[in-house]
């Protein structure tokens, strides 16, 4: 049913469907997402893999993106220089991380690397401040930011060094019986 | 080893510089190093492929799997891919026979798990709804689905074994044993006599008498009806004792099967405690959120829960300082609101005993005010239902809880309520068709049941529990058309304080879930004497599912206070046990201690619904009957109960060791962040010390 497309070679929707969470028609389908953002530099035929980035300012306005507010984070994690131009294989990769199935070690993992704003792979005070504001986008006053900030880093903090490391993270969000759900983008 | 090629290639391409200065930290700090996916400078970041690598050396787990959980770009992932199926010819062939059959049945599960979901109901809505309104709004319809379904499936039982087989035996077959008694108890007519007016017919619609009485709906239309083939026999009353008892259990292990899923992840997370700001900044911001109305209310919502812990905090900073006379003065209000709710509870019980009694006194009135009287029951239970909680909630307000705490004891106020009036309900109507329990008195003596106002009693209960759940839909319609809508266009087009201050409705999910598992009871209950009721509630559930999400969308904004989503399902699934339990009480006294009507339905010749059990018993083959009783007798059960306990022991000390790991594993890791901080100021102060020597 699908050897009809010629957007992949056979091999190429293999190694896809061995590396992400898809099935073969909802790679087509992402393709077809992805070729829309951009349609004049998105070529329909992905045979000889080119070298095509799409700038995260076409990636962001996606409606599943548009609203959220770590939307430039999320580009940035995922892209491989950092500033956030996806190939279509992180675009892929993207939404693989975060699909229904995909699994909770695997969205503790990237929900760190998002919300770890300096890249130090810790999540300090400064980190948890613009996540703060990026999420209630300036209702609270920065005392009570502060406050929060202090009392977040107080509860997950284990080993002491007042900013959460990795394993501060993973404990934190074992406990979160939301985040599965939570952290789940519908593509 | 294929380790090394990887971490050479991810040293080449990318390239990081250490936070900390000598050499040393390098060695005991290089299972920290990764390839990062930024080329600039970067400390000693956390290793995040090297655990996945360990997996694929052991090969155990199937390659592909930790492929697509690994957190590494598509490239490396296809070179990996790559490598491991150039190693493949290394592994033996059983072993490669082996992946290839796993990969195949795992590709198989996916397609099938593709297939159902085009079966699933209702998905995209459910999407929609929960992008929309968050989670906890969702559940409710989630709860919603699960009971559509439940009651089909039920409905379908009860067609194949009961109702089925009586619309195809009816003429056919023979009575079990000829009917014997005194013949004042053997009347029964339901057809009413004389010139009908036509809007009776619509009046027997709605209450179930007329026409409806004596029809498939009610348990007077069933026959005492054996059919006896050359090779197949068919026992009307016994498949329909049976089926019954089995739409109990099915609905029982259902409903545990759901609880697994939702205990599971409950237990794993333990109690969440107030306060949790940690969990609340991190991981409560729905990344499914569509919508620019959806987005600032999650952050509306937010912005609010961090408000309400923070004010939870200072509430429990000031609780700590009250006085003696000030906590004395605390608890006694607090006390004396309890009882006040327990009044008002009590004073709705004595209004539902008082309204049943006298509309089964009169019940033979004709038209309008006779369809008043017949439901007048069920207004005084809706009534109660609405009235007390409001009134609840004021005086919650007044004791002062904590904010999740007022929440918790509210709902456990309504939950009372609603469960224990359909209870009264019952109890009043026992207490008439028993005599109260007296059965050898006054008129029960002729029948042991009161035939001179129940001429067929299961029917008249039947038609209670039809009427409970038709009058309980049309409320819910009613309410719907003639308030929120009105609401909304109020709110929207007039505005001035007065609206502002009202607001548009908002949808409170715990009062929907209490009628919904209040709906659900009422059709547990009236199930042995209406067999279609599974069907009609079957019926009025996908109708309310399509008027709640109208009305959620047009008329509702989402609350404010959301309910976590995964607690949740589990609190409405417990609850809806309790229902259950309700149903179970109904049917077993039903079925064991009430005598069954004479003058209708299958079991009018036995002494009791049971007694059909034993005696159809008698007629099995005698192996098939000395295995019965093996399996009943005590050599049998009472070794099944010992390996049962020890088999619950098993699992409860399983899980207090998996608790005890965890806590001490946790104890472990801070010790170790300490060590690292110790060991790192012990480095830091060598290294000084050398350059000063130096």
């Amino acid at each position: 049913m699908g050897n009809k497309q010629t957007t992949f070679t056979d091999e190429q929707l293999e190694a896809f469907q061995d590396c992400t969470f898809f099935t073969r028609k909802e790679i087509l389908r992402l393709h077809g997402r992805y070729r829309e953002l951009a349609p004049h530099l998105v070529p329909l035929d992905y045979t000889n893999s080119p070298d095509i980035r799409v700038p995260p300012t076409l990636i962001v306005t996606m409606p599943e993106l548009k609203e959220n507010p770590f939307r430039d984070r999320i580009v940035e994690t995922f892209s491989e220089d950092g500033l956030g131009n996806l190939s279509f294989n992180d675009f892929v990769d993207m939404f693989s991380a975060f699909c229904e199935t995909s699994p909770r070690e695997l969205k503790t993992i990237y929900a760190f690397k998002i919300y770890d704003f300096n890249r130090d792979s810790f999540i300090c005070k400064e980190d948890l401040r613009r996540t703060l504001n990026k999420l209630t986008k300036g209702e609270l006053t920065p005392e009570e930011v502060s406050l929060v900030c202090d009392k977040s880093i107080e509860e997950a903090d284990l080993d002491g060094d007042h900013k959460l490391s990795f394993t501060d993270f993973e404990n934190m969000v074992s406990k979160a019986p939301d985040f599965l759900s939570n952290f789940h983008i519908r593509i | 080893m294929a380790r090394s090629p990887q971490r050479q290639s991810s040293r080449e391409e990318y390239d990081y510089t250490e936070e900390y200065g000598s050499h040393s930290d390098q060695q005991s700090l290089r299972l920290r190093r990764v390839p990062s996916r930024v080329s600039n400078q970067n400390p000693p970041q956390f290793d995040w492929s090297s655990p996945h690598e360990e997996e694929d050396e052991e090969g155990s787990s199937g390659p592909p799997r930790d492929l697509r959980a690994t957190p590494l770009p598509m490239a490396l992932k296809r070179a990996m891919r790559q490598i491991q199926q150039m190693r493949v010819p290394v592994v033996s062939s059983r072993e490669s026979w082996k992946r290839k059959k796993a990969k195949s049945l795992r590709k198989l599960k996916e397609s099938g798990r593709g297939f159902l979901s085009f079966f699933s109901l209702w998905s995209k809505t459910l999407q929609k709804i929960g992008g929309n309104f968050g989670g906890g709004v969702q559940s409710y319809f989630l709860f919603l689905r699960f009971l559509v379904v439940l009651n089909f499936v039920s409905f379908l039982l009860i067609a194949g074994f009961v109702l089925i087989p009586s619309i195809v035996f009816r003429s056919v077959g023979s009575k079990l044993i000829n009917s014997t008694g005194p013949e004042a108890c053997m009347e029964y007519d339901p057809n009413p006599q004389g010139l009908v007016v036509f809007y009776n017919y619509f009046l027997d619609l709605l209450s179930g008498t007329g026409f409806m009485e004596y029809s498939y709906l009610f348990y007077g239309y069933y026959n005492n009806t054996m059919v006896e083939d050359v090779n197949f026999s068919y026992n009307i009353p016994l498949a329909y004792l049976l089926t019954a008892v089995f739409y109990f259990i099915f609905c029982l292990i259902c409903i545990i099967v759901r609880m697994g899923t939702a205990a599971r992840v409950v237990v794993a997370t333990g109690v969440s405690t107030v306060g949790n700001y940690s969990m609340i900044a991190f991981t409560s911001w729905d990344y499914g959120c569509l919508g620019d109305r959806a987005t600032k209310l999650k952050q509306k919502n937010i912005h609010y829960g961090l408000q309400v812990d923070l004010e939870e905090e200072s509430m429990k900073k000031r609780a700590a300082t009250l006085t003696l006379l000030q906590k004395i003065v605390l608890y006694s209000l607090r006390v004396s609101m309890c009882v006040l709710s327990l009044g008002l509870i009590i004073a709705a019980f004595f209004g539902i005993f008082k309204a049943t009694e006298f509309s089964q006194k009169n019940s033979l009135q004709g038209g309008i005010l006779g369809l008043f009287f017949e439901y007048l029951p069920s207004i005084v239970i809706t009534a109660g239902n609405f009235v007390v909680p409001l009134l609840c909630d004021q005086i919650a307000l007044i004791e002062r809880y904590a904010p999740s705490n007022t929440v918790i004891v509210a709902l456990l106020r309504s939950v009372f309520l609603r469960l224990v009036s359909l209870g009264v309900l019952l109890f009043t109507l026992w207490g008439q068709i028993t005599c109260d329990g007296a059965e050898n008195t006054g008129d029960c003596k002729l029948c042991q049941y009161n035939h001179l106002i129940y001429q067929c009693w299961e029917t008249r209960v039947g038609q209670e529990m039809y009427k409970l759940t038709l009058f309980d839909f049309l409320i819910n319609i009613a309410v719907l058309i003639l308030v929120e809508f009105p609401r909304r266009m109020v709110v929207d087009n007039w505005s001035n304080k007065l609206t502002q201050w009202v607001g548009r409705q908002e949808f409170v999910v715990s009062a929907n879930v209490l009628g919904l598992v209040y709906g659900q009871t009422v059709v547990w209950t009236g199930a042995l004497f209406c067999p279609l009721l599974p069907l009609i509630n079957t019926l009025k559930f996908i109708l309310l599912f399509y008027f709640k999400k109208i009305t959620l969308f047009y008329n509702c904004r989402p609350a404010l206070k959301t309910f976590r989503s995964t607690t949740s399902t589990f609190f409405f699934l417990v609850v809806l046990l309790f229902g259950w339990g309700l149903g179970t009480v109904v049917i077993i006294y039903s079925v064991a201690e009430i005598r069954p009507s004479m003058g209708c339905g299958p079991f009018s010749v036995f002494p009791s619904m049971w007694s059909i059990v034993p005696m159809s018993f008698q007629k099995l083959s005698i192996t098939s009957q000395e295995f019965l009783f093996f399996i009943g007798s005590q050599s049998f059960s009472i070794p099944l109960f010992a390996l049962s306990c020890v088999v619950m022991c098993y699992f409860v000390a399983l899980a207090s060791v998996y608790g005890k790991s965890v806590a001490l594993l946790r104890a472990q890791l801070k010790l170790e962040g300490r060590d690292k901080q110790f060991l790192v100021k012990q480095i830091e102060m060598l290294s000084q010390s050398q350059h000063i020597l130096n």
